[in-house]
């Protein structure tokens, strides 16, 4: 594992930041640098696995991924973007909960999926929209921390159907009061019990 | 006002269940915004009429009761208008039904920055008061909290009267927010907990000017509403949200101080842990025997904390919410059956985990306490 992935596992946020400016001054392919912090979150993310790791460590490194990212964005722009795939995510429509979504779209970007968020409180419009001007995502996320939003998750999923986009897209859900019986209740594919399972959970909808 | 037989067994079998002598499981309610859809009361008039409140819960934990007995309430009823509540446990501005939010949504926090970085300094040098008065008047319009406070100076009585006549003792009587909630709530959690990894020393600091207040605010609270316990919040401070060494430093000193300052004022600490706090869940050893419940939403394993703490503590929970919403009767009711096959019922307070949710299914509920009352 080189310096900077270390350094993002340990949490080491200052000198992360130190590191990789000093790396792109020195010419070193910013698509290295990228992929050294990628392979850092990947370390967060077996810790968080492992039991080592907790939520507040996932967003502290989430935090400095996103730092380092649009440190290096610029210089990667026009680069070799190849991704994971794409992900439609956001909260569904009377939940204006965001911390778990952002959790969860830090480290999908950290797993080198590209993202695509639509907010909290999203009508199932709003989803649609994004799936349609993003035809190759073929995950979509809903967020959902209140029970009595089962509904908004329901009624997502069934217009995802009625749009005849349901065969080319998976669909997780995830949040605090989500499990299986959810699943079941709204007619979505599978559920990730937390920010790091979400990525494993994509992974294995994607067929990775 | 003299209470009932009924009520005055309830309380009994209360004060045994906290001591793990009683004989049966003992049904509990929290049900804070459950009884609106079933009673056909919007969620907007039934969290902002106090007085509908109050009459609406007790229809509605009658008609449970009547099929299955409810032997006491969780948290006491009647003058605890939500937003006002959550407001000045948290600092955090609350959406509301009917006003931020539409008629027949839940209540739901705004996660927003509210304290700034400089307010750290304001909390070490003056003290929480300082921060509450900076902070509240941005979440809360203040007339609500003067207006909540002559309700409950006015009716507070009348109101207790109410519930004690309907037969429904209280296991607590106050809620108190340790100060890492508090300041959570203030900066948004995301901010806050990366303060605790780059200001650490700072919110230590902040915590341990604030929590003699908050324990003296505490004890004041619960013994003017003549309670016999308080819930001590944990809510973002769950072992499964923080390291070790937040959790060490800055969660459980305040738990454990609180609990202690409870313990010896008379007053029993019921630990509201929402979240898995199976990590740290020994240290609760650490609190003097058969002295403080352990709240919990059925993340947290009971089966594994029995094992771990045996009848150091009695045990509060912990149907899962998404059971009670989208669940079958039989499901809740082999929940509940083998939920007292693993942990036994000594100690036991049977309850929806956490809070029973706004679209709890009503046969859902019934079969809940009608299981625990026929477990043998």
């Amino acid at each position: 594992m080189s310096n900077i992935a270390e350094m993002i596992t340990n949490l080491e946020d200052e000198n992360v930041m130190t590191e990789v400016k000093k790396q792109l001054d020195s010419g070193v392919n910013p698509v290295e640098i990228f992929a050294a912090c990628q392979d850092g979150m990947n370390g967060v993310g077996k810790k968080f696995q492992e039991g080592e790791y907790f939520v507040s460590d996932l967003m502290m490194s989430g935090a400095i991924f996103k730092d380092v990212s649009d440190i290096i964005a610029p210089y990667i722009k026009n680069s070799d973007g190849d991704n994971a795939g794409k992900v439609v995510l956001g909260t569904v429509e009377g939940d204006i909960h965001d911390i778990g979504k952002d959790l969860v779209n830090a480290m999908l970007s950290a797993g080198n999926f590209e993202v695509i968020d639509v907010g909290v409180d999203a009508k199932p419009e709003a989803f649609i929209n994004a799936l349609k001007e993003n035809p190759d995502a073929t995950v979509l996320a809903l967020s959902c921390l209140l029970t009595t939003c089962y509904d908004a998750v329901k009624e997502t999923v069934a217009l995802v159907e009625t749009e005849g986009l349901r065969d080319k897209v998976k669909i997780m859900i995830g949040g605090g009061p989500v499990d299986q019986g959810v699943v079941e209740y709204t007619g979505s594919d599978k559920y990730g019990k937390d920010a790091q399972d979400a990525v494993t959970v994509c992974k294995e909808l994607m067929g990775l | 006002m003299k209470p009932s037989r009924l009520y005055l067994d309830r309380v009994e079998k209360i004060k045994k269940t906290i001591v793990s002598e009683n004989d049966k499981v003992t049904t509990c309610i929290a049900a804070g915004a459950t009884p609106a859809a079933h009673m056909g009361v919007s969620l907007k008039d039934f969290a902002s009429d106090l007085d509908l409140n109050l009459d609406i819960s007790l229809k509605y934990f009658n008609e449970i009761n009547t099929i299955a007995p409810i032997d006491c309430l969780n948290v006491q009823l009647g003058g605890m208008k939500i937003n006002v509540v959550l407001s000045s446990l948290w600092l955090s501005k609350i959406k509301m039904p009917g006003r931020e939010l539409p008629e027949n949504s839940l209540w739901q926090v705004a996660e927003k920055k509210v304290m700034q970085d400089e307010d750290y300094d304001l909390v070490i040098e003056k003290g929480l008061d300082a921060l509450v008065q900076k902070i509240l008047p941005q979440v809360l319009d203040m007339s609500e909290f003067e207006e909540l406070m002559e309700y409950n100076q006015k009716y507070g009585q009348k109101n207790a009267e109410k519930v004690m006549s309907n037969h429904y003792p209280a296991v607590n009587g106050g809620v108190a927010s340790p100060p890492f909630e508090v300041l959570c709530g203030a900066r948004s959690m995301s901010t806050f907990f990366m303060d605790c990894y780059k200001n650490f020393d700072k919110v230590k600091d902040a915590i341990d000017v604030m929590l003699p207040k908050t324990i003296e605010n505490m004890i004041t609270s619960v013994k003017q509403a003549n309670g016999t316990g308080t819930w001590v919040g944990g809510w973002r401070g769950a072992s499964a949200l923080v390291s070790p060494k937040i959790w060490d430093a800055l969660v459980w000193p305040s738990l454990y101080k609180m609990g202690m300052a409870c313990i010896e004022n008379g007053i029993t600490p019921t630990y509201h842990l929402d979240q898995n706090w199976d990590r740290d869940i020994e240290r609760f050893l650490e609190l003097p025997a058969k002295k403080c419940v352990l709240n919990t939403d059925g993340m947290t394993d009971l089966c594994n904390a029995r094992k771990k703490l045996g009848e150091h503590v009695s045990f509060m929970g912990d149907v899962p919410a998404q059971l009670l919403a989208t669940g079958k009767p039989d499901q809740v009711k082999d929940y509940v059956n083998k939920l007292l096959d693993d942990i036994g019922t000594k100690g036991v307070f049977l309850t929806p985990g956490c809070d029973a949710p706004a679209n709890a299914k009503f046969e859902n509920m019934v079969a809940m306490y009608e299981a625990a009352v026929n477990y043998k």
